[in-house]
């Protein structure tokens, strides 16, 4: 039997329902909301540091010493801007980007587009499996088994069932990349050279030659990808941001493209102490073997422990970025909330990329480590025409109205990026065209 | 967004996740078909073609060289 008393600290304690919490102050709230909206943000930008970016920061840390850190410090801004776009898209229409296009350009554009972001998406996933076989075979694991459990692995990920389980485990496997800092720091930097050549750009020895232009546009390429286009915007909707979870949402992105550009600083660090001992390498894998002998075997785990949680990251990301983006043009069910009876198709999809870069990974002799800047600059290639497309969308006034759709401001600074894309790509056409336009090395 | 003030209690407030939240009516690009051809959109897809074809092309070409199909490397 209820007491009076009994029945008054009942009512005064609060039902727990699933979603909702309580906040004392203003500021409270502000941290819980946001506490609830980050996600999407933090895990496009980390999860892009992936294998090839690990490749691509390393050696331009050992080719290049520190030289090349104030590429990292221009492209902070140039991430924030293009996927705030994305964001800012995804909650104004909740829906992802390849539904997008292919509804306001048409069905050639749409397919066009999904197709581009399939090839380059597999090509990628290839390089990601692969760093995880070069890995986890120093560490002594076959690839015959380290490759086809970590597509098992990758596929349980996400097979659960809910969007939040699997964004958990996500952002914890970005936080585990805060080590990078410890082993930049192990390495022992040279603290001040790194913050002026952040700071200040500067030439290396020998000038401009093909591999400095071809490491630039691979830096590009690896830093600001076509997936991470489609993947934001889908991850957005998918989390079903409401419009006043905007300002949280750019605020999760410039979070994580921060975090991102500060990791792979980090990872260029790495790459300068090889640059120091004049130690040549084709792979982080080799560089963590080499760095071993004069840092201790930590140094060589942390190395290829990270580098199998940058291929994790990416390959979880990008898989859906494609699954998604083939969902939403489908029209098929396409929703981590769903499960795999719910959604088949849109886990098929996944599930096929994953275990056909797994495949593709396993036969003997694959030019591996050409394939992973190769994708670099493939991808530096094509995303001067996905940003073209984002930039139309978001001055599409009839669909976005004036709330969502660019400022003035916004136009001048992304007309400015897409020109400095494109010319990137001239130039990489231009050594294309005229090899000894600059000298090879 | 419902961040309501709670009834009786001035200083708290119920902060909803976005998942548990009630449906927005967002922007519906379904009964708009697709964008008007205006001038700067019909530029900018233009040019895109013409950018997409040199470039793969180019990028064709730079393959073949790298994988030595025209007999000698350029470099």
């Amino acid at each position: 039997m209820l007491t009076r008393d009994r029945v008054v600290r009942l009512r005064e304690t609060p039902v727990p329902v699933p979603g909702r919490r309580v906040a004392r102050s203003p500021r409270a709230r502000s941290f819980l909301t946001f506490m609830m909206v980050m996600g999407p943000g933090l895990i496009v930008m980390e999860a892009d540091n992936d294998a090839g970016a690990v490749q691509t920061y390393t050696q331009a840390g050992a080719q290049y010493g520190l030289h090349l850190l104030w590429v990292l410090l221009l492209l902070l801004p140039i991430c924030y801007f293009i996927q705030e776009m994305v964001a800012r898209l995804g909650i104004a229409t909740g829906q992802g980007h390849a539904a997008m296009i292919y509804q306001r350009f048409g069905k050639w554009w749409g397919v066009f587009s999904l197709l581009d972001l399939q090839l380059v998406n597999f090509l990628t996933l290839v390089t990601e499996f692969a760093a995880i076989s070069l890995a986890l075979s120093k560490m002594g694991v076959s690839p015959y088994i380290s490759v086809p459990s970590a597509a098992v692995g990758l596929i349980a990920l996400v097979a659960t069932g809910s969007y939040l389980r699997w964004e958990r485990i996500v952002i914890t496997l970005c936080l585990i990349d805060v080590a990078w800092f410890a082993l930049s720091a192990i390495v022992g930097p040279r603290w001040g050279a790194a913050a002026f050549n952040a700071v200040v750009p500067s030439m290396p020895k020998g000038g401009i030659t093909t591999s400095l232009v071809f490491l630039v546009i691979a830096i590009v390429g690896t830093t600001i990808a076509p997936w991470q286009l489609f993947f934001q915007q889908s991850c957005v909707a998918d989390k079903k941001l409401r419009f006043a979870d905007l300002k949280w949402a750019r605020l999760d992105t410039f979070i994580g493209a921060c975090f991102t550009i500060l990791v792979a600083g980090a990872m260029m660090l790495v790459g300068d102490a090889a640059f120091r001992h004049g130690l040549k390498f084709s792979d982080p894998a080799q560089m963590a073997s080499d760095l071993a002998g004069i840092y201790g075997p930590f140094l060589r785990n942390g190395i290829l422990l990270l580098f199998v949680n940058a291929a994790v990251l990416g390959t979880t990301a990008i898989s859906l970025s494609s699954a998604w983006a083939y969902g939403e043009v489908k029209q098929w069910p396409h929703s981590l909330h769903k499960s795999v009876i719910e959604a088949p198709g849109f886990y098929a999809v996944y599930a096929l990329c994953v275990f056909a870069a797994a495949g593709v990974v396993l036969i003997p002799r694959a030019p591996l480590p050409l394939i992973i800047l190769g994708v670099q600059v493939l991808a530096g290639l094509i995303l001067p025409s996905a940003v073209i497309f984002l930039q139309l969308l978001l001055n599409d006034r009839e669909l976005l109205g004036e709330r969502f759709s660019n400022k003035p401001w916004n136009n001048y600074v992304n007309w400015t990026i897409i020109v400095l894309l494109f010319a990137l790509s001239l130039v990489l056409a231009a050594q294309v065209v005229l090899p000894n336009l600059v000298p090879a090395t | 967004m419902q961040q309501v003030l709670l009834p009786n209690n001035v200083n708290r407030f119920e902060v909803v996740h976005p998942i548990y939240d009630a449906p927005e009516l967002k922007c519906d690009p379904s009964d708009l078909g697709p964008m008007k051809m205006s001038k700067s959109v019909r530029f900018s897809l233009l040019a895109l073609r013409g950018y997409l074809a040199v470039m793969g092309l180019m990028l064709g070409y730079h393959m073949l060289d790298l994988a030595g199909a025209f007999g000698t490397h350029l470099k």
